[in-house]
């Protein structure tokens, strides 16, 4: 490939997110790199922010040009979109963050002159989850309009992202559409679900799931930013597994909920410590989703350390060992 | 026998990235076992015709309500050939709870270009009826005169993969339940593709769901190799329809022969 020069200079939004978080502790041992500039709302950690420019700001505000600007830097690093809705927060809140702060940061983006790297964060959510959907979603295979809020939202991000690509043929802009991605350290509605006492599923339905580590989740970051592609690729550990088999490896009690009542039954039992579900994840629950990797093998190059059940596997083990002590 | 449920009850314990289980078939096995030798006493022949390895497509008519059809080809192949046929299946039936389950670890997956077309690159053996639901919800009086091959997206698929297609007639499979009527309106109202009305159903209740003990006579007809005309004649639209016209006709000389040789349709 030969490609542009390393990134030496690189802008994280996002940077207090777990990915966020993760990236730039990379990027800070990595020699290459100059100078990284994170932006974000919340406090990164300690060593995090001492290592680098913490710009405390929300996308969304015009500051966030000039920051940009002065800092020329010459990577983004878009990881501050959610990786599900979290339910609990309005759905014109969550459109006005993800599409209305990825609009402000490519409008920011497109005259910085000095930039020609763009990876997004993105989510294999986009595919939503369908009954008839083909088994192996590749990466052009996006339904538009998706069927729920959340897909329409990151179906409009890539759009920009798009967009950006389009006005400056110098930048290579690279979606990664993340499988969901399960961890210890990681707080999502799947990893809440997998560790919950009980694990709710619907009563005659095992979807096929495929999953990423929580490590190879920011490896691939560092790796894009390394080795950029022009357009989205897929990103899970190959393999999948059904859903009712990762909770058994679990070693978590499945409760069979009849489909018709098991938003209602989710519902009630988020009095009893259990997380809330959206809309999404309860048809992510259902019919599950498998993604097609050559891409991601092929072009971006990037081999996982964990295949999906290996990466349930590894959560498993690391929760028996949080559980012991 | 309890081991057996409790495979077929529990999660997979092994299974493909296609969610295809093994284990969960031969578990199931002995009842198809039954149906197939007692039941609709299943006569198979030119078995010898499917491979035993490599990629290939049995094309077979579709009929009778249910498709059991689709489990006693299945069941013909895993005796006589040893390996396991990759069924393109409706899609409606994964909305369905156990069903869609079942499908899929029985080697099911939801018919789309993409999903056979990648099947047979990685060298499976797939099952299609290129029919559809209009084969297997046709009416009594329509029985065996098969239905429209829509537009052959089985044939563009086959010469896409360079995968040989095995014509299949199945007799026996339209009288296990003899459709006389419809109604579209509870059909409509319960979101299904269509609701049969049988002699014995719904006026039996679940009996009515029991397939008749019809006979039944299966033929693999010799490979159609289509490799010589190259993917690319996949977007010839005109060569498709030919091809799959031609297999159409295949199929429906050899059910009719194999009606005159199986003589009763019951005993």
């Amino acid at each position: 490939m030969g490609g542009p020069d390393p990134a030496r200079r690189i802008l994280i939004t996002g940077v207090a997110n777990f990915w966020g978080v993760g990236l730039a502790r990379a990027l800070l041992a990595d020699p290459e790199v100059e100078q990284v500039v994170g932006v974000d709302t919340r406090t990164p950690p300690r060593d995090v922010a001492e290592g680098i420019t913490w710009i405390a700001a929300d996308l969304r505000v015009q500051e966030l040009r000039t920051a940009i600007r002065a800092a020329a830097v010459d990577a983004i690093v878009h990881t501050d979109i959610p990786q599900f809705p979290e339910p609990g927060r309005a759905a014109r809140q969550l459109h006005d963050l993800t599409v209305m702060g990825t609009l402000q940061l490519l409008a920011a983006a497109g005259d910085l002159p000095t930039l020609r790297t763009l990876v997004v964060r993105g989510s294999a959510s986009i595919y939503g989850s369908e009954a008839a959907a083909p088994a192996f979603l590749t990466e052009e295979m996006t339904l538009q309009p998706g069927a729920t809020r959340f897909q329409r939202d990151l179906g409009e991000i890539e759009k920009l992202v798009d967009g950006l690509a389009r006005r400056r043929r110098d930048v290579t802009c690279t979606v990664l559409r993340l499988q969901p991605v399960i961890g210890v350290r990681l707080d999502n509605p799947i990893t809440r679900l997998l560790r919950a006492p009980v694990v709710p599923v619907m009563l005659g339905f095992d979807p096929r799931v495929q999953v990423l580590h929580e490590d190879d989740s920011i490896a691939v970051l560092h790796h894009a930013l390394r080795n950029p592609v022009a357009g989205a690729v897929n990103v899970a550990g190959p393999g999948t597994i059904s859903l009712n088999a990762a909770i058994r490896r679990m070693g978590r009690p499945a409760v069979p909920v009849p489909h018709p009542l098991f938003g209602a039954v989710a519902g009630a039992a988020r009095r009893f410590g259990l997380p809330p579900l959206s809309e999404d994840t309860i048809r992510y629950l259902r019919y599950g989703r498998g993604v097609a990797l050559e891409r991601m093998t092929n072009e971006l190059g990037f081999t996982p350390r964990y295949d999906t059940p290996g990466a349930i596997d590894a959560v498993a083990a690391e929760l028996r060992k949080a559980d012991v002590a | 026998m309890i081991g057996r449920l409790r495979t077929i009850l529990s999660p997979p314990a092994e299974e493909d990235a296609w969610g295809y289980d093994p284990r969960f078939v031969r578990a199931f096995q002995p009842f198809l076992d039954v149906l197939y030798d007692r039941w609709w006493r299943v006569t198979a022949t030119g078995a010898e015709h499917v491979p035993s390895a490599g990629r290939a497509l049995i094309a077979a008519n579709h009929a009778g309500v249910v498709p059991w059809d689709g489990a006693m080809i299945g069941t013909a192949v895993r005796r006589h050939v040893g390996r396991d046929a990759r069924a393109l299946v409706l899609n409606w039936a994964f909305e369905l709870p156990w069903a869609s389950t079942a499908i899929r670890r029985g080697g099911g997956v939801p018919a789309s270009p993409a999903n056979a077309r990648r099947l047979l690159d990685e060298d499976h053996l797939v099952m299609v009826f290129p029919e559809g639901a209009k084969g297997i919800s046709k009416p009594y009086s329509d029985r065996y005169r098969l239905e429209r091959f829509g537009r052959g997206g089985f044939v563009a698929t086959a010469l896409r993969t360079g995968a040989p297609i095995i014509p299949c007639a199945v007799v026996g499979s339209e009288e296990i339940h003899p459709k006389i009527a419809e109604a579209p309106g509870v059909a409509k109202l319960l979101g299904m593709p269509y609701l049969p009305i049988t002699p014995t159903f719904p006026l039996l209740g679940p009996l009515g769901a029991v397939p008749l003990p019809s006979r039944w006579r299966i033929e693999f007809c010799p490979p159609v190799d289509l490799s010589a005309y190259g993917p690319d004649a996949a977007s010839d639209r005109r060569l498709v329809l030919e091809l799959s016209d031609a297999i159409r006709e295949q199929i429906q000389a050899k059910v009719y022969e194999n009606l005159i040789k199986r003589e009763g349709a019951f005993l």
